[in-house]
């Protein structure tokens, strides 16, 4: 098997936060998952697909993800939903993430941090 | 399961991801690889080329096994605390079933032979059935703890020193213990079963004898264990 490029350093609890936010709005399986996070970024986001699936066995540990399986087409999947402690880890994420990138975009443009945090709460 | 998922597998089950853990893991990859294999094909790539693509997709068996290994909480506990599930666990285990054993003994003592001074006598009938049941369990438990000891270390692919360890210690704690019974005190009493464990050697054996016993019952029951690494060494190999 070969090994395709991916962006790890900067994708620390990316995954995590967006898998959350796409099942947060509709139950998922794997692979719509992933197809769904290259469609909708652009294909920016690259990650090793198959990488998805310990994070989400990860979160369905924590509980923030509950899973079922259901046949589909002859072929059965594992659909994974957020539950409630998920949704409240995605909005403690989103929040963080938003202040990261916040954060980040006020250096690129010039600006000064502190004005950024002030905005942004 | 798919042939390119068997190193991961390998990889994984020695890192020690629990394998229920790895089998959901390949599964999922799995159905995954089908599925962007169709998405290639439907891209007009031959079979071959489509599956080649999407094993390239899916990720290297480096990322694949490192994604799931950095989640240690997906270990199992037979590598986190083998302590207890060698030695501790497998030593309860066999205590349990010897005590099932003097229960079953006792009760048909009572319920086949009531006015007996022992119960190691000749029984006819239905006694023989349920006294037997008893001796099968007596001897077969430290065979049964012993193939499951192996099973366990062969599924979770663990090297050879904690199963050995646990099943010596199992092997060594069946070849000393003996269970006595008692007549009871007092005219028409319930006598009593008593089972008691040494350390160097049961009453009545020497040193030399516990442990030729030992060593007996190490051999049945690390035979399925050691075949399974003669086995996989030799597949290596090959």
């Amino acid at each position: 098997m070969a090994a395709r490029e991916t962006n790890p350093n900067f994708m620390n609890g990316v995954p995590e936060l967006l898998i959350l936010r796409l099942l947060q709005q509709e139950e998922m399986y794997g692979y719509e998952i992933v197809q769904a996070i290259r469609c909708r970024t652009g294909a920016v986001i690259a990650i090793g697909e198959g990488a998805v699936y310990p994070v989400l066995h990860g979160l369905e540990r924590d509980g923030a993800l509950a899973s079922s399986r259901k046949t589909v087409n002859g072929r059965s999947r594992i659909y994974y939903s957020v539950t409630r402690a998920g949704s409240s880890r995605l909005a403690d994420l989103a929040e963080a993430w938003t202040h990261l990138a916040a954060a980040i975009q006020t250096i690129l443009t010039g600006g000064q941090h502190g004005e950024a945090i002030q905005r942004t709460s | 399961m798919a042939k390119p998922f068997n190193e991961l597998r390998e990889r994984l089950l020695r890192a020690g991801v629990a394998p229920r853990h790895v089998r959901r893991y390949l599964t999922e990859l799995a159905d995954h690889w089908a599925d962007l294999t169709v998405e290639e094909e439907r891209a007009g790539r031959s079979r071959a080329e489509a599956e080649s693509a999407a094993l390239v997709r899916l990720g290297g068996v480096d990322d694949l096994a490192r994604a799931m290994i950095e989640q240690r909480h997906f270990q199992s506990w037979f590598v986190r605390a083998p302590w207890a599930f060698f030695s501790l666990a497998p030593l309860m285990l066999l205590a349990a079933m010897y005590l099932t054993a003097c229960l079953i003994l006792w009760s048909g003592w009572k319920i086949f032979l009531p006015g007996a001074d022992s119960p190691f006598v000749r029984v006819d009938g239905l006694a023989i059935l349920y006294f037997g049941v008893g001796r099968l369990l007596y001897y077969s438990a430290p065979i049964l703890v012993g193939w499951g000891i192996g099973l366990v270390a062969a599924r979770q692919r663990l090297q050879a020193l904690w199963p050995m360890a646990g099943l010596a210690l199992i092997a060594w704690m069946s070849a000393t213990v003996q269970i006595q019974a008692g007549q009871a005190t007092v005219p028409g009493g319930l006598g009593h079963i008593r089972m008691n464990f040494f350390p160097f050697a049961s009453s009545g054996q020497t040193i030399a004898e516990t442990l030729l016993r030992a060593l007996a019952i190490l051999s049945l029951s690390a035979l399925p264990f050691l075949l399974w690494r003669f086995k996989r060494a030799h597949s290596v190999s090959a």
